[in-house]
């Protein structure tokens, strides 16, 4: 089911590219790009792990491993409206179904043979605790071995030194089941195509936060996220840099993602992954884009290519959903200043301990920063508990709100 | 005897190094996630969130809680981060010292956790002027182990139903041996476990094993018992869990020690079993079948996804077996136990083979 | 000597008689209301009224339900799982999968085909997908809870309701009722939320199905739209009981029976 969906991707979006005229392509690309990913992963001809979402994923590309966050496999099925069944499974082997569906969603899957048998596994502590179980429950299922990562909570130079020390030994735990040394060459090559799509993505951030913003609310929907996927590939270089012109010739012309730009919104952890019609009502109803998401940020340094460990340390650290609520809230706080943000929309993810656990803490914290907060309750893998009415009148309750405030302060 | 005030630490995991907090002049003082205190803590954090957290948290905002004059939380869980992250908005004077736990037991984790330990005890420190000696340490590592064997020798009577008081009232000896002090506990323990046994209730009942994370009422002891169950064996946070014996070595570095232990420590859920990978199921399946039990009960608490995560496996590894398990989801009140007595007590009748 | 089996459900309270040999004399069920001593008794009253059999001709009461406790006299309580298990084997023998929907409780039993539970899975404290919520259903239909399983006989579509919260399901409804879709259709799609939700209970105590004999009991069973949807959605044949609210009594009098014979 999932080789034939990526390989029928690739061909239509390859056909797509090769046919447009409009010049608007960044988002064909990445998506083409996550597709290929998508192949590699099923052809059974690669080397490939499932991960935690903070692997040092260019590493693992320059000793040529494919790999995967297991959370991928979620937003996949759900995009492609096909989680149902998963979710049942994991319901029937006693799942509770107050947890994670991101979770649920490959717990069901790989049970039903929808997930490829990697080569190996690694788990990382953050971003979740439900994440790493989940990796250790795959890890039982295809009967491999599991290496554990765990970043730490603060942020200081210890924290670095364990964390690099522990990708070194990520190294050598490679090296074991590939049989292959990590070649340096390689890996400075896979530093530098790092820093290239880093370049190219803060270029691409820096136009977005013009006013207007040549975003259109879909097109960074899981960018930052599924970008550390392709990081130390020149592919994911590519697409990173595609986006850079794009924005940048946009941003040149004055062509607004979303014209008559009248209210910019600021989205929180994750997007609504199936289909749903709530972006598309916020841009030609209200003209309100969402110009930001907080999982795209970049928040880390370039990475020395002579000594790329300790960078990929602070590149994990920096992560917002690492560390503390006090850390993302700065984070968070940063975005809505920089892209001068009226609002933020906290989808606040069903079973989601991590994020929605904060839900108080945060709304707090951002209120105090003057940014005002919706939280949606929504399950953003999951179609079958998505109430649209309710949903659709809660954010135009809010953009109201919005656009009343900002006429009240002043507007035009 | 220690007649001088010492002063109170909060904690709410059982990987706390408690050793360290009384050599740095603190009794520790776990938060129980007990007590009628009113729901709050769901609108600072958020209603589907671990109960054990939301319930030290209402504890806290309730002021059902004696004055600390620390907090140390582990990072054990999202939950337990959050907890810390929030004990200021209940408790904004009290300090929270987080000590970072790692995942694995190999050198490089417990180097870095013996760093944590000497950060703590620096902090510990700072409130109390009072960093511990090496001798210091050893003697509170010996002294917690004396607890800690009292209580092994106890349960074993407890699990084969002759313990006075059975296992509510080990259970009370649980909550108290982690809110007074070690001195005092020590003393009185060891008065009741010179007790001859006395033939209890629940030696003719069904035999079980109970697993799971935070179950900390005694009264639920009592309902499992009055089910017609025997719990052979228990292996809870807030039970058996709670203290383990520790290697002593007056040679060794003590924070070496601690690191070490609490690292090897019977592992709860949210340690990450790479070798064997996911061990958890089998551990469950080795101990019901070393204790004699007839089935398994899983205590855990909603919204613990370490433990919900790993309930699938554990299913289908005692199924393989024909080893019955019965799921109990808590909030940590007994009102929802209570509501799941049909389910404890059908099972009991299920395991004693009922009008077959 | 005759035996005695009450069950104190959330709903009904039924009672069923059995003889020295195990054979059903006679069964009652009344409303369980608000006030269930009330009700227990009055049903014991009846059952000896309709069979005519008195009171010092019983040897033995067992009593079972969730209010199995308030029962007097009676020689124990015993789960509703374990009678409906006894239960099953004296109606529909070689059950080894069943089925109990009531008012608030869903519960799958896997059998040993000889009336032993083996295992068993309840559903969540909520009423989502029992006899309650249908009951709430059909009133915001506006149709009798009789006539609602023979709504859906030839309705083909496939509406589905996206909660099973009694409170969200209700609102659904009156918006499918508001957009046109036909009656029909939406209690189509109400037994087919509820067949899921059962299919997923039964999954944990049996994920393979096939060659078990399957039963399904509780007052729901008399409804017959259910009982096909869950066949369909299990693909499989269901086997349901004469009087399928009485399994729990019936197997709560044969527990008395047996108690009482042995010693
Ligand atoms: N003729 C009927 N047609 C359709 N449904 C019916 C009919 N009779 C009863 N029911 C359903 O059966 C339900 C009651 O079932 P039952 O008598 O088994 O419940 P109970 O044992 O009281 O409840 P519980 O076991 O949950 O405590 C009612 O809610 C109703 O939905
Ligand atoms: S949504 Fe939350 S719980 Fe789910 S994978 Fe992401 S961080 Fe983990
Ligand atoms: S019960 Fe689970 S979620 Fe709660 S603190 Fe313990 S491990 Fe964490
Ligand atoms: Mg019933």
């Amino acid at each position: 089911m999932m080789l034939p969906y990526f390989e029928n991707l690739i061909q239509g979006i390859e056909e797509r590219l090769a046919t447009d005229k409009s010049g608007i392509v960044a988002r064909k690309r990445l998506t083409l790009e996550t597709a290929r990913l998508g192949k590699r992963l099923y052809s059974g001809e690669e080397r490939i792990t499932w991960s935690g979402l903070v692997a040092p994923y260019d590493l693992l590309a320059a000793m040529g491993i494919v790999p995967c966050f297991v959370e991928f496999i979620g937003g996949m099925l759900a995009s492609m409206g096909s989680i149902d069944p998963m979710l049942e499974q994991a319901d029937q082997m006693g799942y509770a179904t107050d947890c994670c569906t991101y979770h649920r969603a490959v717990t069901g899957a790989v049970h039903q043979g929808l997930l490829p048998e990697p080569d190996f596994l690694i788990a990382t502590s953050a971003v979740c605790s439900g994440g790493m179980a989940v990796i250790e429950g795959l890890a039982r299922h295809f009967d491999k071995d599991l290496f554990v990562i765990h970043v730490p909570h603060e942020k200081n130079e210890r924290a670095v030194a364990y964390l690099a020390d522990q990708f070194r030994a990520l190294t050598d735990f490679v090296t074991e089941h590939t049989g292959e040394a990590l070649d340096p060459d390689r890996l400075r090559m896979a530093v530098d195509n790092t820093n290239r799509a880093r370049a190219a993505m803060i270029e691409t951030y820096r136009w977005a936060r013009q006013v207007p913003s040549p975003a259109r609310s879909r097109d960074l929907i899981n960018f930052g996220i599924v970008m550390a996927l392709f990081l130390g590939t020149e592919g994911g270089a590519e697409v990173a840099e595609a986006y850079r012109d794009e924005f940048a010739r946009k941003a040149g012309e004055n062509i607004a993602g979303v014209p008559g730009e009248q209210l910019r919104l600021l989205w929180l952890q994750n997007r609504i992954q199936f289909k749903n019609p709530l972006v598309e009502m916020l841009e030609q109803e209200y003209q309100t884009a969402v110009v930001a998401e907080e999982l795209n940020d970049i928040a880390w340094d370039p990475i020395d290519p002579e000594d790329p460990y300790p960078g990929f340390a602070r590149r994990a650290l920096s992560f917002s959903l690492v560390g503390s609520t006090a850390h993302r809230a700065q984070s968070i706080q940063r975005l809505a200043k920089d892209y001068q943000v009226d609002g933020a929309i906290n989808p606040c993810h069903w079973g989601c301990r991590q994020g929605t656990g904060a839900r108080g803490l945060m709304g707090e914290a951002l209120r105090g920063a003057g940014v005002p907060t919706l939280n949606l309750e929504v399950d953003c893998v999951d179609p079958r508990n998505f109430a649209e009415g309710q949903l659709r009148t809660r954010l135009q309750a809010f953009v109201e709100m919005l656009l009343d405030h900002k006429a009240a302060a002043g507007g035009p | 005897m220690n007649q001088e005030i010492t002063k109170l630490a909060g904690f709410t995991c059982a990987y706390t190094p408690l050793p360290l907090l009384a050599a740095a002049g603190f009794t520790p003082y776990r938060i129980l996630p007990v007590g009628q205190a009113p729901d709050q803590a769901g609108s600072i954090l958020h209603d589907n969130m671990c109960p054990h957290v939301k319930r030290v948290l209402d504890r806290a905002l309730d002021d059902d809680l004696p004055g600390l004059d620390a907090l140390v939380v582990i990072n054990s869980c999202d939950a337990m981060r959050r907890l810390a992250d929030a004990w200021p908005k209940a408790r904004p004077a009290e300090p929270v010292m987080l000590l970072d736990l790692p995942y694995s037991a190999d050198e490089r984790a417990v180097n870095f956790l013996r760093q944590e330990l000497l950060a703590l005890a620096e902090k510990l420190a700072a409130g109390s002027g009072r960093l511990p000696s090496q001798e210091e340490l050893h003697q509170s590592i010996a002294t917690y182990n004396r607890l800690a064997r009292l209580f092994d020798r106890l349960d074993a009577r407890a699990a084969a139903g002759t313990l006075t008081g059975g296992r509510a009232g080990l259970q009370r000896w649980h909550q108290r041996s982690v809110t007074e002090p070690i001195d005092k506990i020590l003393a009185e323990l060891e008065t009741f476990a010179a007790d001859n046994d006395h033939p209890d209730k629940a030696a003719a009942g069904a035999p079980i094993l109970l697993f799971g994370n935070v179950l900390a009422e005694t009264e639920a002891f009592d309902l499992f018992e009055e089910a017609g169950a025997r719990i052979v064996a228990e292996d809870l946070c807030t039970g058996s869990r709670q203290l383990t014996v520790l290697p002593e070595n007056p040679a060794e570095d003590p924070y070496l020690i601690l690191a070490r232990g609490l690292l090897n420590r019977p592992p709860c859920a949210r340690t990450i079993h790479a070798e064997p990978t996911g061990d958890l199921a089998e551990q469950v399946m080795r101990r019901a079948q070393e204790t004699g039990a007839r089935g398994v009960v899983a205590h855990v608490l909603k919204f613990c996804d370490p433990y919900l995560a790993r309930l699938p496996a554990v299913h289908e590894r005692l199924r393989k077996e024909g080893m019955p398990l019965l799921v109990l989801e808590g909030d940590c009140t007994m009102r929802s136990l209570g509501q799941q007595r049909t389910r404890i007590e059908a099972f009991v009748e299920m395991l004693q083979g009922e009008e077959s | 000597m005759f035996y005695l089996g009450v069950d104190v459900g959330s709903l009904s309270c039924d009672a069923v008689l059995v003889d020295e040999q195990g054979q059903m004399v006679d069964w009652a069920v009344i409303p369980t209301g608000a006030r269930n001593v009330e009700s227990i008794a009055k049903v014991q009253r009846q059952i000896l009224a309709k069979s005519g059999i008195p009171l010092q001709q019983v040897g033995a009461t067992i009593a079972t339900g969730y209010g199995r406790d308030r029962v007097e006299g009676r020689l124990a309580s015993v789960t509703e799982i374990t009678c409906h298990g006894r239960g099953i084997q004296a109606a529909l023998a070689g059950t080894e999968v069943l089925v109990d929907i009531g008012g608030q409780d869903s519960k799958a039993m896997l059998l040993d085909g000889k009336g032993r539970v083996l295992d068993f899975a309840m559903n969540d404290k909520c009423a989502a997908g029992t006899g309650r919520f249908l009951e709430a259903m059909a009133r915001t239909l506006e149709i009798e809870l009789a006539q609602l399983g023979h709504l859906d006989k030839d309705a083909h579509g496939d509406l589905t309701l996206s909660s099973m919260c009694t409170v969200f399901a209700e609102s659904e409804v009156v918006s499918l009722i508001a957009e046109g879709a036909a009656v029909p259709e939406i209690v189509r799609g109400l037994h087919r939320a509820i067949a899921n939700r059962t299919r997923t209970l039964i999954k944990r105590v049996a994920p393979n199905l096939s060659g078990l004999a399957v039963a399904m009991s509780g007052g729901v069973a008399r409804n017959p739209g259910v009982v096909r949807t869950l066949g369909q959605v299990l693909d499989c044949e269901i086997s349901v009981p004469k009087e399928p609210d009485t399994i729990g009594a019936l197997g709560a009098a044969l527990i008395a029976r047996d108690r009482s014979v042995k010693r």
